[in-house]
């Protein structure tokens, strides 16, 4: 089969095509520029469909291989090793899905530059959904260093007034974790000879000492990309400035990135030190998931309680995954997607009060009920989705993780998910103290007077979202049968 | 047979003792009358005219580097003329290209006006 | 045993021979010759020859001449044909900025083919004596080139200073090369490895020999504690020259320091690995760090030169580790050949921005690029990244082979230090990309063909070698290193 027709070569090169058409066209043709985005990431997202359908859900192996000898020469053994399985093909649908909608989302939002930013955008998709689809070390690498370039831009040229230093605070932070982590790809490609992560998952026997240290290394990357307490620190500047599309595929899927990490690598390649980290990285977890809670209540800017939100959840991610059984695997990778859902759709919705308002102040709002009761309603449905209310999706992510967290042995205590409840009840405080906020009580201020309700492209961007919100909630056995298979073939190692 | 390092050390013995005997004896036997003539710095025998320090030509320079290469050129050139008659072909090519490199870094100087006097 | 001289022994370094040969006769030509750039020309078509020579050099491979006093073996021609390639990069970037700083003199061209010859002959050398006379013959042309914009005085206090501070670093090679014959009593490579070997050699002389040399030719390739001179040289010289020097000369030094420490000195490597670990690390963090203040990219870019000559230190480290010294060999090859693509494109960007006067240097400058010249911003950004070691360009893959080394060779902290710099590194390259895309500004170019061209096809061969690496490092890991 030609290599360029191959279904995930396909998927993940597609945004390039966009990219050399926006190349030849000029500068001042904004819509043309838009409409090319557009139309490439819906493409993008029904080859994404495309491998969807060819998925056998049944089976928890690597599928749909697109596999080529890339640099074989002096001892080196680097691999084109593209292949997709249970653990990513949520996120590689999450990714393309939430691509087309950050775009629109953008149509009004981005004036200047519209041609530079839909070219950062999709060499963004690429890299974001090489990383998904990655299983050779060095291709793996290369997919997830190359994401933080274009989001650097993002988040600098169309950021808001403290871009420059949002945005190399998010480049340094992120490359920190992540040359620790070459370093070990480096120590596994030496010393166990291959760098292709199936080839290192049957080697294995990697002695627990150096496993430890390698297990490490790696979670430096992944946890600063997660973030994990207390590396987060990024996260509340880069989320602040970036542009809302930036915002949303940032917390939707860049962050998703960090735990899938964790999930691709840490676990299948170092099973030793991951129990023996489980409790520690539970308890970071737990701490997470409190902190942010808590400092998201103490927010006046909702972007930033958003943000901050986002170090909750993604928490109880993290204690899902290192759970280390079944339940708390699954509801981990469906948080992840949960999370992508719900605070994607948040950030849109801030975006487009800010669009009308040009201020993200708590304080500034009040009564917007009144004004906007359409925009209203949805903004209420997200936030009960994210605070995990039953009968939407949040709920079933957090609840099948604090289910595995209680049986979990490789945690240990039942304390942690005690307290990771705890953050369940603050994030009901603290989403709900905005929404009051914003939209009960009187419209006391005159410029919330004559705000303008959800127009038909942003009601557009968000039913889709909605759709899952509710999917997921009412009948989430279709997301779990995707996954469950191959969760069982990872945690037979354990 | 001794070290040979003491033929070294006593021709370095020698080396010292000879002169600064010299000025020894010559401090202890020579007449001392001194008169400004002869206490003046030595030159080359001429009395000094005016101040030592004074500007020079740029240009004696440029000359003085030139006649340096040629001058070096001839020291090389010695050797190389005697022992010609017994060494193979390429020993003479060599001797030809070294002046053909000189001779080129003449016409160089002299293109570049450097040989003119103004 | 010494035998008379043969053909073989001129087919040996044949490129050298013509390369000078053409420089001289270039001098001449040039007197009579009104438009400079036909001397341009005739430069490039006598590096191109030179190339063609070394094509009908390579079935040679393998043979030693001149009594082992210089060799002909994969590493020679691989350096070699780099540093021809990086001749033509270099007067091709010279070719338009030479005549718009109004110091268009045809003498710039046959200098950089001395030195360029000069510094084929390190690559080749064999003997230590040979090192020298090469590093001399390299150096002095590059001191002339330094001063090239005579009658600047930045220009002239430059040379000055590379030239003092050149000669001193000389003097340390000639001091090391002696006490290295005192120990070894020869000045041959192999006979250094034979009298090891037989246990004739002092070595405690030996290794302070080493470390001498090391000490001279650290100071051509910018070694901290040696790097003083280079940010005032870099930025005195004209960015063309400074583009040759940071590239080639690097190069031709590093050759020197490899053939010399991974066959000479190999088995000294207890005594040296301390040394070299401590100077590499060294390197990197002075490089890095001071890099950080700069405003001036001139002299940002000197300061990224220092860190990676540390880098490309680091993997000397492993050479005295038989089942890694050959990797790390191709490793340091293959950051040369990134490193010299990657330089000369970020000077092609320099030179386009440069005017007369000594403006438009400053970092500060570059606001607003990437609206203006969106291309020349991108290519500009290609090469910092390639700079920091991210993908998708030649740096990251080129430091990846490099940590290789460091690591198969078991030393972790080593890297982890190389590592840890770049991302220090990231900050000032960053600098350069903030000031392009998220400041506004009036930034003006000049649009010479040849620059452009270059900075384009650099910023071409970055990424696309970087994404197909595999021919590369197959030239690298053939590119070996013999005595015959």
């Amino acid at each position: 089969m030609n290599f360029f027709l191959e279904p995930l070569t396909l998927l993940t090169f597609f945004p390039l095509l966009g990219v050399l058409a926006l190349l030849f066209l000029k500068p001042e043709w904004r819509s043309a520029h838009r409409w090319t985005a557009l139309v490439t990431s819906l493409i993008t997202f029904g080859l994404s469909l495309w491998v969807l359908d060819q998925f056998n859900a049944a089976s928890g192996d690597l599928q749909l291989i697109s596999r080529r000898p890339w640099i074989s020469v002096a001892g080196w053994d680097i691999q084109y090793y593209l292949a997709v399985d249970g653990l990513s093909i949520l996120l590689v649908l999450l990714t393309t899905f939430l691509m087309p909608l950050s775009i629109l989302s953008t149509w009004t939002a981005v004036e200047e530059r519209v041609k530079d930013f839909m070219i950062f955008f999709l060499l963004l998709e690429v890299g974001m959904t090489g990383v998904f689809l990655a299983q050779d070390l060095f291709l793996f690498y290369i997919f997830w260093e190359f994401t933080l370039i274009p989001m650097y831009f993002l988040i600098g040229i169309w950021g808001g007034a403290r871009r420059i230093y949002a945005a190399v605070k998010f480049f340094l932070y992120t490359m920190a974790g992540s040359v620790l982590m070459l370093l070990a790809i480096l120590w596994l490609g030496v010393y166990q000879g291959t760098f292709s992560l199936p080839g290192l998952i049957d080697r294995g026997g990697i002695p627990g000492d150096i496993q430890m240290w390698l297990f490490l290394a790696f979670a430096a990357a992944f946890a600063i990309k997660v973030p994990m307490w207390p590396l987060h620190s990024w996260l509340p500047d880069a989320h602040v400035e970036a542009p809302t599309s930036g915002s949303v595929i940032l917390a939707g899927v860049l962050l998703k990135m960090g735990a899938y990490g964790f999930l691709r690598f840490n676990l299948p390649l170092f099973p030793e030190a991951s129990v023996r980290a489980a409790p520690w990285v539970a308890a970071l977890a737990v701490v997470g998931i409190l902190y942010g809670a808590i400092v998201s209540f103490a927010q006046k800017d909702v972007k930033k309680l958003v943000a901050y939100s986002s170090v909750s959840h993604l928490g109880f991610v993290m204690l899902g995954l290192f759970a280390l059984n079944p339940q708390g695997i699954q509801g981990g990778i469906l948080q992840m997607v949960n999370h992508g859902i719900s605070t994607g759709a948040l950030f849109l919705l801030v975006g487009m009060i800010y669009e009308r308002r040009h201020t993200r102040d708590l304080e500034a709002f009040g009564g917007l009920w009144k004004v906007m009761p359409l925009y209203g309603t949805l903004t209420l449905i997200v936030a009960l989705s994210s605070m995990g209310l039953p009968g939407l999706n949040g709920f079933v992510g957090e609840f099948t993780i604090l289910l595995g967290a209680f049986g979990s042995q490789a945690i240990g205590s039942y304390w942690f998910a005690g307290l990771a409840a705890v953050g369940v009840i603050l994030a009901a405080v603290y989403m709900l103290t905005m929404f009051q906020k914003m939209f009960l009580g009187p419209v006391d201020k005159d410029e919330n007077k004559k705000l303008l309700d959800l127009n038909w492209r942003e009601i557009l961007i968000l039913v889709p979202l909605l759709v899952f919100i509710f999917w997921i909630g009412l009948y989430p056995k279709p997301f779990f049968d995707l996954m469950a298979p191959a969760v069982e073939k990872l945690l037979v190692g354990f | 047979m001794p070290n040979p390092w003491v033929f070294i050390g006593l021709f370095i013995i020698i080396a010292a003792i000879i002169p600064i005997g010299a000025i020894v004896v010559a401090l202890i036997l020579g007449p001392k009358k001194p008169n400004p003539i002869k206490q003046s710095t030595y030159e080359c025998g001429l009395e000094t005219v005016g101040d030592s320090l004074v500007q020079f030509k740029a240009q004696y320079y440029v000359f003085a580097l030139a006649f340096l290469i040629f001058d070096v050129e001839a020291v090389f050139l010695f050797p190389w003329a005697i022992a010609m008659n017994k060494m193979p072909l390429y020993v003479a090519l060599e001797g030809v290209i070294f002046i053909v490199i000189l001779v080129a870094g003449l016409v160089y100087t002299w293109r570049k006006g450097a040989l003119e006097w103004v | 045993m010494t035998t008379p001289v043969k053909l073989l022994d001129f087919i040996t370094i044949l490129p050298v021979i013509f390369l000078a040969a053409w420089a001289c006769l270039l001098l001449l030509v040039d007197l009579w010759v009104k438009h400079k750039r036909v001397t341009a020309y005739l430069a490039a078509l006598g590096l191109a020859i030179g190339l063609g020579l070394l094509w009908y050099q390579a079935a040679w491979i393998g043979n030693a001449g001149f009594n082992h006093m210089v060799v002909l073996d994969g590493f020679s021609v691989f350096v070699n044909a780099l540093l021809l390639l990086s001749g033509l990069l270099g007067i091709a970037l010279a070719y338009g900025y030479l005549r718009r700083m109004g110091i268009e003199r045809g003498e710039f061209y046959p200098l950089v083919l001395f030195s360029l010859s000069g510094m084929m002959l390190m690559a080749q050398a064999a003997d230590l004596i040979v090192v020298f006379l090469s590093l001399e013959f390299l150096s002095i042309p590059l001191y002339v080139l330094t001063a090239f914009a005579y009658p600047k005085a930045a220009s002239e206090e430059a040379g000055l200073k590379y030239f003092l501070l050149g000669a001193f670093a000389g003097g340390f090679v000639v001091y090391g090369i002696a006490l290295v014959y005192g120990a070894a009593a020869t000045t041959a490579l192999d006979g250094i490895i034979a009298a090891v070997a037989e246990g004739r050699a002092n070595l405690s002389l030996l290794v302070s020999g080493a470390a001498l040399i090391l000490v001279g030719l650290g100071f051509k390739v910018a070694i901290v504690p040696f790097h003083m001179w280079t940010p005032d040289a870099y930025q005195g010289a004209p960015s063309a020259v400074t583009a040759f020097m940071s590239s080639a000369a690097k190069l031709a030094g590093f050759a020197a320091l490899v053939r010399i420490f991974a066959l000479a000195f190999s088995s000294l490597s207890d005594d040296l690995i301390p040394i070299l670990w401590g100077l590499s690390a060294l390197t990197m963090l002075v490089g890095n760090l001071l890099a950080i203040p700069q405003t001036n990219i001139k002299r940002m870019l000197a300061y990224s030169s220092i860190a990676h000559a540390g880098y490309i230190l680091m993997a000397f480290t492993a050479f005295g580790n038989p089942g890694v010294a050959e990797v790390s060999i191709a490793a340091v090859l293959f950051y040369l050949a990134a490193y010299t693509v990657t330089n000369y494109g970020a000077w092609g960007v320099v030179i386009l921005l440069e005017r007369a006067g000594d403006l438009g240097l400053e970092i500060g400058g570059y606001a607003g690029l990437g609206r203006k010249y969106p291309a020349l911003a991108a290519c500009m950004t290609i090469f910092m990244l390639s700079l920091i070691g991210l993908p998708p360009t030649l740096g990251l893959v080129g430091k990846f082979y490099l940590f290789r080394a460091v690591i198969a060779a078991d030393l972790i902290p080593l890297a982890v230090i190389g590592v840890l710099t770049s991302l220090i590194s990231a900050w000032y390259y960053l600098r350069v990309v903030v000031n392009m895309y998220m400041r506004t500004g009036d930034p003006e170019i000049s649009p010479e063909p040849w620059a452009l061209t270059i900075t384009g096809l650099m910023a071409i061969l970055t990424v696309l070698v970087s994404l197909l690496p595999g021919w590369l490092f197959f030239l690298a890991s053939q590119a070996r290193l013999n005595l015959f």
